[in-house]
This record gives structure tokens, sequence and C-alpha cells, in this order.
């Protein structure tokens, strides 16, 4: 039961980073950098600290019997955020040389994701 | 766009899936090691998808199944936050700071790797060829 919850949450969060993904691409359709995957990883470390804030007292680390960590922390929030994508755009952007966009994305991605998630997490905590 | 939602979350079901498998495994170390792995074997095979589709046009479905659903459920953003946390708490500002490094470094790097070894396999391997006569 874990399982098929954690595998539908998974579900869920990648469709819904793919929608998200592509509303943020055709309201910004030219951006500097990949605007796109950071608003998705900078949300979903929002809402993962928010959750983990709301629902434990610490950031929890041996609670794979926890269902509702399995299907929102680990499931949804795990694969509505992703790095592949991350490395990938990070990697195209110096290929083309384009040195400053590539620390922008770099920078913000990280800074922004620690940011919000600290936000989330002390905001309900 | 309906098969392309369902790849997606197909995909991103078994993503999700070795996710958890390999945090499971990796457990006993004490040390988020199972996030290090994911998102940077994740970044290699999504730098190989790139590759390999940028000389071979799939079909929409399949490369979003792939690499939106798959990849993108494997590898985790968020996690990377609040691992950061949990080293931060557990740990030395040093691990918090190796494991950025590795982290963002290695993803990089191995999404450049993984972009060579896709362009290779896709030039190696025989592929018909439109109105070409074998």
């Amino acid at each position: 039961m874990n399982i098929t919850l954690l595998m539908l949450g998974g579900a869920a969060g990648s469709i819904l980073r793919y929608l998200l993904g592509k509303a943020v691409m055709s309201a910004v359709p030219n951006p500097p950098f990949p605007t796109a995957m950071l608003v998705v990883n900078i949300l979903g470390a929002l809402g993962l600290g928010l959750f983990i804030g709301f629902n434990y007292s610490s950031v929890p680390f041996d609670i794979y019997s926890d269902t509702l960590y399995l299907t929102i922390g680990l499931g949804f929030f795990g694969a509505f955020t992703t790095f592949s994508t991350f490395s990938v755009e990070a990697f195209q952007l110096l290929e083309k040389r384009r040195l400053g966009a590539c620390f922008a994305y770099i920078t913000l991605s990280f800074a922004g994701s620690l940011l919000l998630f600290a936000v989330g997490f002390f905001l309900v905590s | 766009m309906f098969k392309i939602i369902v790849a997606i979350g197909i995909g991103g079901a078994l993503g999700t899936l070795l996710r958890y498998g390999i945090n499971l495994s990796t457990l006993a170390t004490g040390l988020p090691l199972g996030t290090v792995i994911e998102n940077l074997s994740g970044s290699l095979l999504l730098g190989a998808l790139t590759g390999f589709f940028a000389l071979r046009t799939p079909k929409e479905w399949v490369k979003a199944g792939l690499g939106v659903g798959l990849c993108g459920g494997y590898t985790t953003f968020s996690t990377i936050a609040s691992d950061t946390f949990l080293l931060a708490d557990t740990s030395s500002t040093s691990a918090v700071a190796l494991y950025i490094t590795i982290t963002l470094f290695g993803g990089v790097l191995l999404a450049f790797a993984g972009f060579l070894l896709g362009e290779r396999i896709a030039k190696s391997s025989k592929q018909p060829q439109r109105g070409q006569h074998l």
C-alpha cells in the first residue's frame, strides 16, 4: 500500500512539474536563463519545507515506514522537483558560453531552494 | 497530449520507486548518500538521452516519459534543501559544503559526459534512413 501511494505521489508530482513548466514557458517565452525548472524547484522546496515543518519537529531521515512522508515528501515533492533537468540545462548554458546565465541559474536554484525551504519550515514549525 | 501525460506519470512513478529503493539501501550509512547517487546518475542518464535524441528524433511521448517522467522523478531538488538542513543539524559545515559541491559539480559534469555518450551511441548504432536503399 505504501509503495502504491509513493508511486502515485511521484506520478502526480511529475505530471504537475510538466504542466507548471509548460505554463511558465508560455508566460516567459524568452527567459534569460531556464526559468521553468527554477520556478518549479523553488516552489517545490517551499512546499517540502511547509510540509515537513507542519508535520515533523525536524527534517526526518529514518522514517521509511511513514505513509504520509513517503507519499507527499518523498513521492510528490521529491518528483515534483528535479535535478537532472537542472544539470542538463546548466551544462547547455556552459556549452553556449553563457557563463553569466549559467552562474545565475545555478546560484538562484540552490540559494533559492535552500532559502524557501527554510522559510516554509520555520513558518509553520 | 494525453499520451504524453500518461507516459510522464508512469515514468515519474518508476523513477520515484527507484529513488526510494536507493534511499532505503543507503540508509545504514546515516548520510544522505542516496540523494547524491540518484542526482548524479540521473544527470548522466538525462545527459545521455539528450545527446541521443539530439541526433535521433523520438516520438514525443517516449522522450517525455523517459526525460520528464523517469529522470525527473528519479532525481530531486527539494531533497537537496532538506538534506542540507539535516546535515547542518547532524554533521559539520564541511559536510554540508562537500554535499553541495559534489552534487553541483558532479551533476553538471555527468550531464556533459552523458551528452557525449548519448551522441556517440546515436552515431554508432545503425538507423535505417528514409529513402535509403539498404
